[in-house]
């Protein structure tokens, strides 16, 4: 299984293409995912009954195979980038509304009454002690939902969208291994460097939490 | 809608869907055989190693960071290139199948073992344990439902991909979403896709049971 | 009785002149519509959609190619799927051209469709075809559908047509694409025109590397594969007539939405239609099959070659 490296020189701007469509498809699932959840975990961390309910439903739908999605999404949203993210979004949302609950959870009693007792309404505590305080959970969860995106685009390759895994049906059909590993090496890479770049974002957005290191 | 489920109900219980070479139970069969075996050699490498690295403390940055990257491993792609090198075999199946399933052993098993009070560890060892039975007679015990909660993970994952060996021409519940597919029989997709999903909450719950008894005979 | 006779007759002395202005408005406003611009506008673009399999893409290309070169801005989307995902996209509106197949196509809208001929066809097609959607004049490249079996395969059960293959009827394993199980030119046809029963049917791919893999293993004895596969030849294997003509002509047809059918398309893809031979086509596919270059480099190369993308 050899490389042909000069199909790869040859293809730089269709890979950059295939690249940036991965990203943005991937992107948008985690935006919507967190759209989505967000809300979600607030009903779910205040109205305990509803809680089971819907982190048990976001792991039913975590069992259903992604290719199964993206077809029957077919009379909906058609051979679409829409359809791509509708799938992928579904995906996002088991991780998403755990971690976001969990990281409501653990903000302390203590914290919420003090700002209660401090005369903040309901909203701006939630909004400005309890996210922030949750922060650091609910960004490890979005860290693993866009590495597991960044994944889990290329299967949209079978309803003909999905970004770099376009270049594993190419190679496939063909029987030309050169693709393929570049697909693979460059979701990788994507991955790698969107996981560092969310650090980043989470490392500016919690200040509060360095001096502790 | 109504027609569609109503399809659905038909296609689930019909009994000349079940039956023959590629009726439900044997498709049935094949996707628990791929899914079970792909689990079992996964746990097979992702157990030992989890252990290793959580008894030891060494190399827990590699593989930590190894793993995370594994789960960026694009299924589809590792399908067609071990296809590529092997030809049509079983191999393509399972290598993706693995691999998707180690990186959560390995996180969840070095976690529980992390997560094994220190102290505990040291009374063991003032006691007079040996290396490898403070291992297997404190830390792995205290560590079992983490190690437990990555296996549940693994099945999980490995039972809704399992539906791509179908994509390499091998049978499994995936053949009724990628035939559906080419056929746009929706109906048959949506029977795949929730045979699936049903395969994958039944084995779930199997291993919690399993988890239960093993509490309850260690704390007994 | 006598009231609803009447009323009923004046009912239908009203409704004559009525009718018949009715008709002669139709029958105008389509003649005018024909002379103009055919009723679709190709101005704003087009998307071209491609199936599953190498040559389609191929041919996507070179419809992209010639339309460009007519100043038709084109957008190729490779590797949609099957028949039975295009066309539906096609009258959803996602894409708004195909290179179909005559025969797979007049079966895949009109299921008992009985014309084998390539005029009687393409009349058939046009009629069958959903509204909004409309063939335009076939070329000359053809690429059939054909079942292959190994030589060794012919030689023990004494294949050499399909008619032949009912002397083995249950014993044999049959592999195409998925959709080929549920097609009339497939496992429903064989059944239907020559009483082909298989042992099994395996769901492999379009004349791709599973069902060709699997013929050369021996996982299947007989392949669905195209006609235009080069491998046919290479590795010596043998297609079985049909003389009860079950696999009807494919001549490869464009099929094209209304709404973009204008006449700067017709002529650019009939242009094109009339220049690519079969054995072109099958050149083609070996380029990007064998040599591995790009189908949209390969069509635009063709294009180029036999002039058909000098502007004017």
């Amino acid at each position: 299984m050899t490389i042909d490296w000069s199909w790869i020189s040859d293809h730089t701007d269709d890979l950059t293409t295939l690249t940036v469509s991965h990203l943005q498809a991937a992107l948008s699932a985690v935006l919507f995912g967190l759209l989505i959840s967000l809300p979600l975990a607030v009903v779910a961390h205040r109205v305990r009954p509803l809680r089971g309910f819907l982190l048990g439903l976001s792991n039913v739908l975590f069992t259903i195979p992604s290719i199964a999605v993206f077809v029957l999404l077919l009379p909906v949203s058609g051979l679409t980038r829409t359809t791509t993210v509708i799938g992928l979004t579904i995906y996002t949302l088991v991780v998403l509304l755990r971690n976001t609950v969990e990281g409501l959870d653990s903000v302390p009693t203590k914290t919420k009454e003090a700002a209660k007792a401090m005369g903040t309404r309901p909203l701006r505590t939630l909004l400005t002690v309890e996210f922030p305080l949750a922060l650091p959970v609910i960004m490890a969860g979005v860290r693993i939902a866009t590495v597991m995106s960044i994944s889990l685009v290329s299967v949209a390759t079978y309803i003909g969208d999905g970004g770099l895994g376009q270049l594993f049906t190419d190679g496939f059909q063909r029987n030309f291994p050169t693709p393929v590993i570049v697909g693979v090496v460059l979701t990788l890479l994507l991955a790698v460097v969107a996981d560092a770049a969310l650090v980043a974002v989470q490392y500016a957005l919690t200040p509060w939490t360095r001096r502790r290191a | 809608m109504y027609e569609l489920f109503k399809n659905l109900g038909d296609w689930l219980t019909s009994g000349e869907q079940w039956a023959g070479p590629d009726g439900i139970a044997t498709r049935l069969a094949e996707h628990l055989q791929y899914s079970l075996l792909a689990t079992l050699i996964a746990a097979a490498i992702g157990l030992p190693l989890g252990l290793l690295i959580g008894h030891t403390g060494k190399g827990a940055f590699v593989a930590i960071n190894l793993s995370s990257f594994g789960r960026a491993l694009p299924t589809v792609g590792l399908v067609v290139l071990v296809f590529l090198a092997s030809g049509l075999s079983m191999w393509p199946v399972y290598v993706a199948l693995v691999a998707l399933a180690v990186p959560a052993i390995v996180t969840n098993t070095y976690a529980g073992m992390t997560a094994v009070d220190p102290d505990v560890k040291d009374a063991a060892r003032g006691q007079g344990m040996r290396g490898h039975q403070v291992l297997f007679q404190v830390e792995l015990p205290l560590a079992l439902p983490l190690i437990m909660t990555g296996l549940r993970l693994a099945l999980i994952q490995v039972v809704a991909t399992a539906t791509i060996a179908a994509y390499v021409s091998f049978g499994g519940l995936g053949r009724y979403v990628f035939d559906g597919l080419a056929q746009r029989d929706l109906v048959q997709v949506m029977g795949g896709a929730v045979l699936v999903a049903v395969v994958a909450i039944a084995l779930d719950l199997a291993l919690s049971a399993l988890q239960r008894v093993l509490f309850r005979h260690r704390t007994a | 009785m006598n009231r609803r006779t009447l009323l009923g007759g004046l009912f239908a002395a009203a409704s004559v002149p009525a009718l018949s202005a009715c008709s002669s408005g139709i029958t105008s406003l389509d003649s005018e519509g024909t002379t103009t611009s055919g009723g679709g506008s190709s101005k704003g673009g087009l998307t071209i959609g491609t199936a599953n399999f190498t040559e389609n893409q191929v041919l996507g290309y070179l419809y992209a190619a010639v339309l460009d070169a007519a100043g038709v801005k084109t957008t190729v989307r490779p590797n949609l799927g099957t028949r039975e995902i295009l066309i539906p996209a096609i009258k959803g509106g996602d894409i708004d051209l195909l290179p179909e197949y005559q025969g797979a196509l007049l079966h895949y809208v009109a299921p008992k469709a009985t014309a084998t001929e390539e005029g009687e066809m393409q009349n058939a097609l046009t009629m069958a075809l959903p509204a909004g959607l409309q063939v335009l004049p076939y070329g000359m490249a053809e690429d059939s559908d054909a079942f292959a079996v190994t030589r060794e395969t012919a030689e023990k059960y004494g294949l050499t047509s399909l008619a032949d293959l009912k002397k083995q009827n249950g014993k044999l394993v049959i592999g195409a694409a998925a959709e080929v199980k549920t097609r009339q030119v497939g496992a429903v046809g064989l059944k239907d025109v020559y009483g082909v029963e298989f042992k099994e049917f395996k769901s492999l791919d379009s004349s791709g590397p599973l069902v060709k893999g699997a013929l050369k293993k021996g996982d299947v004895d007989v392949a669905n594969l195209f006609t235009t596969d080069t491998d046919i030849q290479a590795e010596g294997w043998v297609v079985l007539t049909d003389p009860k003509n079950l696999i009807p002509g494919q001549h490869v047809v464009p099929l094209i939405a209304d709404r973009k059918a204008d006449s700067t398309v017709r002529k650019a893809l009939a242009g094109l239609g009339n220049a690519l031979t079969t054995a072109d086509l099958t050149e083609l596919n070996r380029q990007v099959d064998k040599d591995k270059k790009d189908p949209e480099d390969v069509a635009r190369a063709y294009a180029e070659r036999k002039g058909l993308t000098a502007t004017g």
